[in-house]
This record gives C-alpha cells, structure tokens and sequence, in this order.
C-alpha cells in the first residue's frame, strides 16, 4: 500500500468537515440589526411551549423576549433545548440570552448577568392526590422529586433532603408523578396550573407553597454581554411602564405575574386538545422532522462516515505505521465510547478550545466519525475475506494498487459488506435520534416538543417509533435489490 | 548476461528464503523464444517460487531475472521506490500467468476477465479488445460462453478461460502453475489439450506440472528441481532416461501413482 493512494481517500472527509466548521451563527443581519439568539425549551407551558396548532413556538417568556426585542432593535433567532443544556449552550455561545423562567439566584448571579425579573412567583410542592404524607417541604426529606437537574427547584428539593431524579422537562416530571415513579415534584405554581388545566388531571395536587419569599425570573445573559444586558434592561423598564408587561401576563394568567404580589394568577391551560387532535396535529411536525432532520442526517452521515470507513479500513491495513496505528487508535475510540459522549465532546466541548461547530454540522460530524469507526472494521473485514489469488492475479495482469482495490477487490467485498452494512445503516437511522440533544429538530425532538405541550406520552411516541419503523422497513427493501444484484455473479 | 543474449527467458543465481526456511538455494536457467520449459520436482522444492520470482509476486533476496528486454537485478534493486516500481511493471508485462485455481475475476463475466487488462491496464480500445477476447475463448474451445460467470463455468472451462486471460495480454511468456493439479481427472484433458496448443503454436511456456507424459510431449527443456536447487536439466530425455538418483526417486514415485 502506498501513501499516494490513501491521500485522496482521507482529504475529501477532511475538506467537507472543514467546510461544514465554518458554517457558524452570523452575528448581524444584512440590515445591521444585531442577531441575538434565545435559548428556550420550547417544552415548558405557558411559558414556552411550542403552540399546538400554529406549530409556533409561543407562551408568556417568548413574547415577553420578543417585545424587548423590538423595543432594543434586535432580531431574534430562538434555539429550543432541553433545560439542563441551556446554561452549557449560553458558556458556549450557541445562544447569547436564555428566556426561560430562569430563577435569579446567588450561585447564577456569580456567573451570568441577569437583568430586572419579570416574573415574580412561587414555588409549589405536587404529589399525587392519593397520597398524604408530603405536607411540607420538610417532609420531603428521604423521598424522591422529579425535577431539571440543573433547575432552581431541584436545587430546593436537595436542600429539603430529597432525592432527584432527574428529567428534561416538567411534563416529563409530572408524568413520573402520576404513574407513581416520584414522590414530587417541585416546581413553579404556574406551570403546574398550566399542566392541571391542560390535562385535566385529579391524579396529581398541588399540597402546598414552597415556605419562603417569592422567586424572582430574569432574562440571563454571559457575563460579557454586558452591553446586551443593558439594552435588555432598559427594554423591559419601558415595557413595564407602558404596560405591554402586564398585557402579556393578563393574556397567559389573567392576573400580573411581573410585579410582586400578583394575586390569583388563572391558567386556561396551554393544551386541552384530546388524543386524537394531539395525534393529527404532532403527524406533520413529526414528518418534517423526518424529512429535515432524521433523513438528511443519515444519508449524509451514512456516505461521510463510508469514505471515512474506507479510508480508515485501508489505512488500518497498511504497512506503514504513520497509516496504520492512528487508524488503529481512532476505530478503538470511537468503538470503546458512546455515541452520545462523541456528540456531546464535539458539540459542547470542542467550544472550549475554540472549534464552535453549529447544531447540524455537528450532528453529522459525530455521526458520521461514528459510523465510520464502525464501518471500517466491516469494510476491512471484507477487504480480508476476497481471497488472496484475486489481488495476485489482478497483479499479474499489470494492475496496480489502485486499480486492483477499485476493480476487483472493492466489488468483491461490497457484496460482503452489505448485509453488515446495512446493519449500520439501520442503527444511524435511529442513531439520529440523540442528535436531538444537540439541538438538531430531528423526529425525537419534534415527539418531546408534542409530547410536552400535550403530555401524551404513549400516542405521540408510538407514532414517532412508526416513523422510524417504516424509515428502516424501506431500508431493508432497499437492502434486498442491493443484494441480489451483487448476488448475480455467484451460482 | 554475456553468452546467453539471445535466450529470452535469463534467471541467474535466484535465491529466496521465508523466514529461516532458504527455499531457493541459486537457481539458474535460460530458456528460448518458442520453447516450452518443464519445472517438476517433489512438493516444497521451490517450484512456485520459481515461477513467481519470474512475476516478482516473490521478491527474491539475490540474483537475477530477465524476460526479453525487461530484467530486475534483485541484488541492485534501485533506492528509489519509483524506479523500483516501474522496473517491476515493465518484468510483469512480459508475462502472463495461469494458476493453479484459475483466479478468475468471479464478479466479471468470462469476456470481462479477458478484457479487463487489455483496456485497463494497456489501454487498447475495448472493442478491439473485445473481437481479440473473443477469438481466443474460441481458440480455448469457449466460444458462445462470452457473457457467462465463472461460476456457470465447469472447472476445465474456468481453467481455459484463465489461460485466454493471460494470453489476451500479448505476454512473450506464459508462466503456468500446475494447471491441471485442481481438477477432477476427466477435465485434465481439455485444458493440456488447451496448453499442447500453444506450444504448437510457438508461444514460449514455462510450467509446473505433475503430468509427466504431458512433460514429455511438449517440454523442449526439463528442470528438475529438488530442495531449491536445479538437480538435473536437459531435455525431454531426462524424463525417460534420469541420471541423478534423487530424480530417478521421484519420477518412480509420481509413475508409481498413477
Ligand atoms: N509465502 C510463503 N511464506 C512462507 N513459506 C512459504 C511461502 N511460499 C512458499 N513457502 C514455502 O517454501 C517452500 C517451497 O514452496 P513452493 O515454491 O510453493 O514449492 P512447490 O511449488 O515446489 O511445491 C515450501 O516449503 C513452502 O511451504
Ligand atoms: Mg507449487
């Protein structure tokens, strides 16, 4: 094997992933309004929440974000993810302000800058109806709360001396709750109220306030934007004296939640859509994260990580050590570590050295290294598996390396390699479902999002697996002409 | 290279060991354009070495090989690993070589196999290669076979075709390795029958067989080879009338075997 070969096999993943990494956020628009993105769940009704039937994303902190917005002069760009992603996403300047409910507290007030809150409300213990043993937050101690890791109310439910057990959004939690899985949950009165109106539900109450003073949200920003902050702050000082604040509240709560005090705050309940309307609405947005998100990652996954397999294969296989132990080295990382470590270390760790990857470049980017440490041990294995006789005779008719692989030792193994291929391929498929943890609004993302507004967990997930299920049933039709066209030369 | 400038087969003093194992202890033979030359000797004496050496498939350690215009000094191979490589290609093109398991391009239709090399690596317009392809898998007894797999094909007619695969390449030598050993005993016919052929025809031959007879026939020169060394050499009357024991030893036992 010579080096001259392997080249062009490793500089085009090598080009295509340096073109992808310049694809970062642009900070102005083409009108000189500053950009700014805001990190948002998306999943935590009323206050973000992505509106059933407009497939908006809406709720109380979206339009409150959206009318600084217009008072500051900015345009805005809303990034949705999972709470306990949102801080790391704010470090890394994927997002430059969270508008999420964030309670203001001394340990987030020591890293981020926030600015004046524009909620004021409380914190509210839920246990199921029938149980009686949680009155106060004291008795949570020795039990088990389903809270964000990473929240305020599950720092509170620490504090009470209750286990957490973690989860990515309220629904998630109250879900936990009503089947019995924790014992509480502590969270903010209004997105409890919310959740109550929405579902209906008598399975779960609220027992009780959380003892102490009321909490405080605020718009957060990184310690750097100083600059943004200010403008967020003047903003929101003139929505308050015009009145817009206490619109948006009495529209959501009918009662001013931006002042202390707000009295008896009412919830309409951001969804009271029954099964079947959930099930119709979530087909479409589901859809489309098939066709944007679940398909384009991995067909072009799939064909990056097959040149990245095939070159690495080769290199694994070459004489000359420079080739052949960092081939050896990256199959065995990529092998001996899980895919979502990999996402995560591309998408939140290379921004700390420097490399800021945005959401779907760094999808594929870890997919596709992933398929390809996989795929090269199969490609390689098939490469082995042509007898030796192929590669001598090739030689004697004056092939040389090149056309020997292309000609007869590729065809060969192809046929080989396809079965454990498309094993591959079927497992990348749903594969790219974590890319929902890096923000890419792929199928998964889309069920949480339904999901989440709707709290119908088994009819919206049930439909996301049929998705998958049929994306993969083509694939082994697929698999099978595959085959028996490369089958038509053995007898 | 003095005497012998005229042979177009040269190989001086080849020597090869793998590992510890020396397998070719000096080889030297010449052999003429047109002529056919038989390798025979007991299994493990070198015999494959040999013929590979010719096609640098083996590198030998030391000694020498020439093949018409092309030669390789193994003792001076050139530094440059690109000298190397073209002197290597320029050898190989001088030959054309038939295994003992065909080696077929199983993936390739007969006519496939025949013209991969032509176009490929020669260059030659495919549908002149075509038309040559074709008349020979009818020189091989094959014509009408053109669009099947080897698989479709018994093992005598896998064999002819990969005789008319190294033939389609115009080599000036044929380098044969047991042809006949993997096939069952009522095919070995056709494909010597295939081999009579092309020493009648003047094509210059070097094989490896067990077919003593078959040696007899066509062979213009007979080496024996024993334990990497050339035992005893001449032509076809070495087969019949062998003066060193260790050749007499073996014809008795191949005989014998029949
Ligand atoms: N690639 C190889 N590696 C190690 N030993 C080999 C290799 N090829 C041949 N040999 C050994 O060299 C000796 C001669 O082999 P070979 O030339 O095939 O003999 P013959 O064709 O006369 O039977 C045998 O002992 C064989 O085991
Ligand atoms: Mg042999």
């Amino acid at each position: 094997m010579h080096i001259s070969h392997i080249v062009p096999w490793l500089v085009v993943p090598l080009l295509a992933t340096a073109s992808l990494l310049g694809l970062s956020g642009p900070a102005h628009a083409a009108d000189g309004d500053p950009v700014v993105r805001v990190g948002t769940e998306g999943t935590y009704p009323p206050f973000t929440y992505v509106d059933p039937r407009s497939q908006q994303l809406t709720g109380f902190d979206v339009e409150v974000i959206k009318a600084v917005a217009k008072k500051a002069g900015w345009q805005l760009k809303f990034v949705q993810s999972p709470f306990d992603a949102i801080f790391p996403a704010l470090d890394a300047h994927r997002i430059d302000v969270i508008a999420n409910q964030i309670t203001i507290n001394p340990e987030r007030e020591a890293r981020y800058l926030f600015t004046q809150p524009y909620t004021y409300s409380h914190g509210v213990i839920v246990t199921s109806a029938d149980n009686d043993d949680i009155k106060t937050l004291a008795d949570l101690k020795g039990r088990t709360a389903g809270e964000s890791e990473t929240s305020n109310w599950a720092q509170v439910a620490r504090d009470a001396g209750a286990k957490v057990k973690s989860v990515d959004q309220f629904a998630q939690a109250a879900a936990l709750l009503v089947q019995g899985r924790v014992d509480a949950v502590v969270n903010d009165n209004i997105a409890v109220l919310d959740y109550l109106a929405s579902t209906g539900s008598t399975k779960i109450k609220i027992r009780r306030d959380v003892e102490g003073e009321v909490s405080k949200q605020a718009l957060a920003f990184r310690k750097s934007d100083k600059a943004l902050r200010d403008q967020a702050e003047k903003a929101l000082a003139e929505l308050r004296a015009d009145g817009t604040l206490r619109k948006i509240s009495e529209k959501y709560f009918s009662a001013d939640v931006t002042v202390p005090n707000s009295g008896k705050v009412k919830v309409k309940g951001s969804d009271t859509r029954n099964t079947a309307e959930v099930v119709r609405d979530s087909a479409w947005p589901m859809l489309r994260g098939v066709i944007v998100g679940t398909i384009p990652l991995t067909v072009i996954s799939f064909l990056v990580g097959m040149v990245i397999a095939l070159a690495a294969a080769l290199a694994r296989m070459s004489a000359n050590p420079l080739l052949r132990l960092p081939s050896r080295f990256y199959i065995s990382v990529i092998r001996g570590t899980p895919l979502l470590v990999q996402l995560f270390i591309v998408f939140y760790g290379l921004p700390e050295i420097g490399l800021k990857i945005p959401s779907y470049p760094a999808a594929i980017i870890a997919l596709s290294l992933n398929v390809g440490g996989y795929a090269a041990e199969i490609i390689r294995a098939s490469i082995l598996s042509v007898p030796r006789g192929q590669y001598e005779a090739a030689t004697t008719i004056g092939m040389d390396y090149a056309q020997s692989m292309r000609r007869i030792i590729l065809p060969q193994a192809a046929r080989i390699a396809v079965p454990p291929l498309s094993n591959t391929l079927l497992s990348l498929v749903k594969d790219t479902s974590l890319a929902s943890v890096v923000l890419v609004p792929e199928l998964l993302r889309k069920a949480t999002d339904a999901a989440s507004s709707s709290t119908e967990f088994l009819p919206v997930y049930a439909f996301a697996a049929l998705y998958y299920w049929i994306i993969c049933w083509l694939i082994s039709l697929a698999q099978n002409r595959v085959e028996a066209r490369l089958e038509r030369f053995a007898v | 290279m003095t005497a012998t400038t005229s042979s177009l087969i040269e190989v001086r003093g080849l020597h090869k060991a793998f590992g510890d194992q020396e397998v070719l202890k000096g080889i030297d033979f010449t052999a003429e354009e047109g002529t056919a030359t038989a390798l025979l000797g007991p299994s493990g004496s070198g015999k494959t070495t040999v013929l590979r050496s010719l096609n640098v498939l083996e590198t030998p350690d030391a000694g020498a090989v020439r093949i018409a215009d092309a030669s390789i000094d193994f003792d001076h191979l050139p530094d440059d690993k690109s000298a190397r490589r073209r002197e290597i290609k320029a050898l190989r093109a001088r030959s054309g070589m038939v295994f003992q398991s065909h080696n077929l391009f199983p993936h390739m239709t007969v006519l496939q196999n025949l013209v991969e090399g032509p176009v490929l690596v020669q260059g030659r317009a495919a549908d002149e290669a075509e038309v040559d392809a074709r008349r020979l898998l009818e020189q091989v007894g094959l014509a009408g076979r053109e669009s099947a797999y080897p698989a479709q094909l018994s093992g005598g007619q896998q064999q002819r075709v990969g005789i008319a695969r190294a033939l389609a390449l115009k080599p000036q030598v044929v380098l044969l390795d047991e042809p006949t050993s993997a096939l069952d005993p009522e095919l070995v016919g056709e494909v010597l029958s295939v081999i009579r052929d092309l020493a009648q025809q003047g094509w210059t031959l070097v094989i490896v067989t067990h077919e003593i007879r078959f040696a007899g026939d066509v062979a213009d020169q007979v080496l024996f080879l024993d334990d990497g060394v050339v035992a005893e050499r001449g032509g076809a009357e070495v087969l019949t009338d062998p003066q060193q024991e260790r050749t007499k030893q073996f014809l008795r036992r191949v005989l014998e075997a029949r």
